[in-house]
């Protein structure tokens, strides 16, 4: 037993262990254990992420059932879009046309046009004006706070379609 | 409780023949009565198969062996016709929030929308409108939530550290009921989805679900952050897409009216209102 002690000395140790060759420290190699704070997974955008993933767009405008409320809020952009037309188109008569407006008026009154293809002309003309009208009130109740239960939403908007069509026969009427 | 079980155990054999005679009550006259299918056009969309664009798939219910709700009918679709049919689904009682999805055209909870009995007609169902889909009916709702997690939705006051923990803050009858109508929200972002404004602008727009939870905080009798809350909502975007279309009222399967939350909220930007003093001294128990 002292004998294998005896053996066991530093230099067999240190021949086991440190040499070159078969020595085991070589295969160790030495590790620091550091603590870092996690880093935090890389940003990402919301869409960029979802792109990456090839995820489809599930459908919208296509497949919602129309509503009274989404139509009349589109109408009301719709007529307005109109409006604005009209009036670029009117300015641009004024500036490019060689007459006054009188003067064409005359000629049409002279023309002889059929009232049907009129009335349904001014009636164009006339509605976007009452539709955006009555709505725009009725933006600017809700603007308020007033009416903005589901039950005056819809009420106030058939009153509304009511309104705009009546003042607008009314206008095609004069 | 050793007794009680005993007595169960005694019991028993009674109970589970009451049930037989029911069932076979009922067995007949189910047989008797002709079968009803249903058809439902549910949309598809797998990520293992993502060449494949999403499709409609059919599936045949026959109502008379089916619960009287949507829900029902998609979970008898996976139990017995194609378990590959994906959907999110918890409470199945309109509390959770999980099964919201857009049925015939609107958005509502698949849990408690009746099925419509007109044979006839195919009722189509997709997943909520303008959102990314991770599978089927199952959208990627995290934009949504980080947008709730935007608003703070929480109570906050100066004061918490001292004394929240001892004694609770006082608020008026009044007060409170200011918060009806508010707090019921189950974030199932049927309301935000239906909206147009969101559709176009979701990343921006915080939408009207998100915007409801703000202005139930902003009028909290109790919180103190309602400056910096209306402060962080003063941009063209968080508030200011809402163009009162109101579909988000409409939609609602709790009956909420986010439209007119918004509305208040907007009237509190511009300064039309403002936010009344407590009714009560919040702290009073404090002291």
């Amino acid at each position: 037993m002292a004998t294998f002690f005896r053996l066991g000395s530093r230099q067999v140790l240190n021949h086991f262990l440190r040499n070159e060759k078969v020595g085991m420290l070589s295969l160790v190699r030495p590790v620091t254990l550091k603590a870092q704070p996690a880093c935090p997974p890389k940003e990402m955008g919301h869409d960029e992420r979802n792109m990456k993933l090839g995820r489809p767009q599930s459908p919208h405008l296509t497949i919602y059932a129309p509503q009274l409320t989404s139509m009349l809020s589109i109408s009301h952009r719709a007529t307005g879009m109109i409006l604005a037309g009209y009036t670029i188109m009117w300015g641009l008569g004024a500036v490019v046309l060689p007459d006054s407006i009188s003067c064409y008026l005359e000629d049409l009154a002279a023309a002889n046009v059929s009232s049907i293809l009129l009335c349904g002309t001014k009636f164009m003309l006339a509605f976007p004006m009452t539709y955006h009208f009555w709505n725009g009130i009725r933006h600017l109740m809700w603007d308020m706070g007033l009416f903005l239960t589901l039950k005056e939403v819809y009420a106030t908007g058939y009153v509304m379609l009511i309104l705009a069509l009546g003042s607008a026969i009314a206008l095609v009427s004069m | 409780m050793s007794r009680e079980m005993q007595l169960f155990r005694l019991c028993r054999g009674s109970i589970s023949q009451v049930r037989c005679y029911a069932t076979a009550a009922a067995a007949p006259q189910a047989q008797s009565k002709a079968t009803r299918e249903k058809k439902f056009e549910i949309y598809r969309w797998n990520p293992d198969e993502p060449n494949k664009k999403p499709w409609m798939q059919e599936y045949s219910v026959d109502l008379n062996a089916c619960g009287p709700m949507v829900l029902d009918a998609l979970i008898k679709i996976k139990n017995e016709m194609d378990p590959t049919l994906t959907f999110r689904r918890s409470c199945r009682e309109g509390i959770c929030g999980s099964c919201a999805m857009n049925i015939g055209g609107v958005n509502t909870l698949a849990c408690i929308s009746k099925i419509d009995t007109n044979v006839a007609k195919s009722t189509k169902i997709y997943p909520l409108p303008h959102m990314y889909v991770v599978k089927d009916l199952v959208p990627d709702m995290t934009n949504f939530y980080n947008q709730y997690k935007s608003i703070q939705p929480w109570l906050q006051r100066s004061d918490e550290k001292k004394s929240g923990a001892h004694q609770q803050y006082l608020q008026s009858v009044g007060d409170r009921q200011k918060l009806d109508g508010l707090y019921e929200c189950i974030l199932c972002a049927c309301c935000s989805t239906s909206c147009p404004s969101y559709w176009w602008n979701g990343d921006k727009y915080l939408g009207p679900a998100v915007l409801m939870q703000a202005y139930r905080w902003i009028i909290d009798s109790r919180d103190e952050a309602t400056a910096e809350r209306l402060n962080q909502l003063k941009d063209p975007f968080s508030v200011f897409r809402c163009h009162t279309i109101m579909n988000c009222t409409r939609t609602c399967p709790k009956g909420l009216n986010p439209g007119k939350a918004i509305a208040e909220i907007k009237k509190l930007l511009g300064g039309f209102a403002k936010k009344d003093a407590p009714g009560l001294d919040t702290t009073a128990l404090q002291r």
